[in-house]
């Protein structure tokens, strides 16, 4: 018997399905609400766990458009799925830090593992993993390289943390100006672990902290936000999934009441 | 009536103050529009003229754009927008009072966004206690007697002032009652319970109290649905249809408000006795806990907790209108003090130009997990 959680971003879909307390399959699809992204990652998970729909006994949509999936039995926040997802992942965590496609998020964890706290952005692109998206276009590199180039940076250059559209004209400003890519690229880091540090001292930062969404996979702003908040930062390779398996246990335990270990296969 | 019908009679004023205020037109009354927070309608009503809340509308703003910068309080914008689009046209006067720098800005705008209808401003002091305070006040009542005088060929008679404030103080009674009604009573929405304070912007408080006194006649002889999660919101305005169906999809029961609009309104009653003038005067100074009020105790944050775990709230909901310098002010210390209390806070920024109620959807269903 399957539990699914799927995740439907605002840039990525996401899809975990649990069996006895283990992950059975995940996928990861770089598509988001609106698209053929839900279907795909929910068909390739079932794949990786070599079920069938039928398989599955409780799905939980969870993400930005977790209403627009009809397959699900129940649905979630997304604060609460990676509340869950990253209590499992990091037993002793307390603050989590997700930085989503379109919006960051901060959830403070008791000690008995419940959310206690939240704060989220308002409606602004600045410290979201968009701003990295929109930068990484600027500059004409991949956005997966911009954690390489950020630790080839001598001196991070001074980008402002207020607004996407200013900072976009400061670092052509700044390229105009002869200031290498990869100070930009630290300062673009900065710009982001700045936002997201003023957020989650509004929360109230608890260790341990450990960081989700899909901007965790970028070590510059992970270590950029370190030094702003001061306390180390844990992560998981799983961290884009997190939201997908808190929303997977949330159908298990809503199931079977369970509250075992899960296991990534 | 039953109660589902009454709550539609509601309903049909608060979402069509144009409807209401044409009505009154046609039956020959004179309408004066009274801009928020604190508009001193007993002097418009003792004048026999019909007070009109003008708080704005959930609408695109163009027009207003032309006279507001950006980064200003969507209430004020909208109430330019609508005099602009003639919306209000018919009024006899706007009556605008000086409680915020907004409102000092949409005073100035609208005499030359709108000439058609006579602006009148209502200047209160900072200071409003003793002496020299309640004296500024009368100073300010006295003028806009007779800017209305001078707008409507109204006039103003001192007897008149005082049964006018028996009227309100009655309403004031009315509403209190209600609010205690609707802390018990979970299966009127959100939505419905904000209808029940709107809707008394728009009609003469003699009529709305009637109105209210029967739906609690009705709800007196009906069994309260089934409990939900409390909640209590604080605030300026908290009336968007789409936002209040959140509350009422996530099974959230409003149970208690601080909210200006709604029971912030209907607090304080004005003395009954002495001189009518000097008695709102001194109505005006016995009002607090509101972020337009000066209050330099701070006293507004220890009564939204105690109102609060008084209704049974679980949590308190911050209904935090965008660019409102003097709620955002207030906003750390009701935080603080509902947080050493025990109780969760959850901020919702809102303005009156929100189509996508996305975030404040994750963000309420966030809370209510949290609650839960």
């Amino acid at each position: 018997m399957l539990f699914a959680g799927i995740d439907v971003g605002s840039t990525t879909s996401k899809c975990v399905l649990l069996s006895d307390g283990e992950v059975a399959g995940a996928a990861l699809v770089d598509m988001g609400i609106g698209t053929a992204g839900p279907e795909r990652a929910y068909s390739e998970a079932l794949a990786a766990a070599g079920a069938a729909p039928e398989d599955v006994a409780c799905c939980v949509a969870t993400g930005y458009g977790r209403a627009s999936w009809k397959g699900a039995d129940l649905t979630i926040s997304e604060l609460t799925a990676h509340g869950l997802g990253n209590r499992f992942l990091f037993p002793e965590a307390r603050t989590v830090i997700d930085i989503g496609g379109q919006d960051a998020k901060v959830i403070e964890l008791d000690a008995g593992g419940r959310m206690a706290n939240f704060v989220m952005n308002d409606k602004c692109a600045a410290g979201t993993g968009r701003f990295l998206e929109v930068m990484a276009g600027v500059l004409r590199v991949p956005i997966g390289e911009l954690e390489a180039l950020a630790a080839q940076a001598e001196k991070a250059a001074p980008i402002s943390s207020t607004c996407t559209v200013f900072a976009e004209s400061e670092v052509i400003s700044q390229l105009a100006a002869g200031t290498p890519v990869p100070d930009v690229v630290a300062g673009i880091c900065v710009s982001v672990a700045s936002r997201v540090a003023a957020l989650a001292k509004r929360a109230g930062v608890k260790e341990q902290v450990c960081m989700s969404g899909g901007v965790a996979r970028n070590g510059g702003v992970r270590r950029a936000l370190e030094r702003a908040l001061g306390v180390p930062i844990v992560w998981s390779a799983q961290a884009q999934l997190a939201g997908a398996l808190g929303a997977a246990l949330h159908a298990w335990h809503k199931s079977e009441g369970q509250r075992g270990e899960v296991k990534y296969g | 009536m039953n109660t589902r019908e009454l709550l539609s009679r509601f309903h049909a004023v608060a979402s069509d103050p144009r409807g209401q205020m044409k009505k009154y037109l046609e039956a020959g009354e004179r309408v004066v529009l009274t801009a928020p927070v604190y508009t001193p309608e007993e002097l418009v009503h003792a004048m026999g003229l019909v007070p009109m809340g003008a708080w704005g509308a959930d609408m695109p703003l163009e027009g207003a754009k032309e006279y507001f910068p950006a980064f200003i309080c969507s209430v004020m914008q909208s109430i330019l927008e609508l005099g602009m689009k003639g919306v209000y046209d018919g009024a006899s006067a706007i009556v605008i009072p000086s409680l915020c720098d907004s409102l000092k800005c949409l005073g100035q705008n609208w005499k030359y966004a709108v000439p058609a209808i006579p602006f009148i401003p209502m200047t209160y002091p900072q200071n409003r206690w003793g002496r020299v305070g309640t004296g500024f006040t009368r100073a300010g009542y006295e003028r806009v007697i007779a800017d209305l005088e001078r707008a409507t060929g109204a006039k103003f008679d001192p007897a008149g002032l005082a049964e006018s404030i028996k009227v309100y103080n009655a309403h004031n009674a009315a509403m209190r009652r209600l609010d205690e009604a609707l802390a018990v009573h979970a299966e009127i929405g959100a939505a419905q319970r904000s209808d029940l304070f709107k809707s008394a912007f728009f009609m003469k408080k003699e009529e709305h109290t009637a109105w209210v006194e029967e739906l609690l006649a009705a709800l007196e002889g009906e069994e309260p649905g089934a409990p939900k999660i409390k909640v209590m919101t604080t605030g300026i305005l908290c009336d968007s249809p789409a936002l209040l169906d959140i509350f009422d999809d996530l099974g959230l029961h409003i149970a208690a408000d601080d909210v200006a609009a709604q029971s912030r309104q209907y607090r304080t009653d004005c003395a009954e006795t002495g001189d009518p003038l000097d008695a709102l005067a001194e109505k005006f100074a016995a009002m607090g806990c509101c972020s337009v009020l000066y209050d330099p105790d701070k006293k507004r944050p220890r009564t939204v907790v105690e109102q609060a775990k008084a209704r049974g709230a679980k949590g308190v909901v911050v209904a935090l209108t965008k660019f409102c310098d003097p709620e955002e002010f207030d906003v750390p210390f009701i935080k603080r003090e509902c947080q050493a209390a025990g109780l969760p806070v959850a901020l919702v920024e809102i303005d009156r130009q929100m189509v996508n109620f996305e975030q404040a959807r994750t963000l309420l269903e966030t809370f209510r997990d949290v609650l839960e």
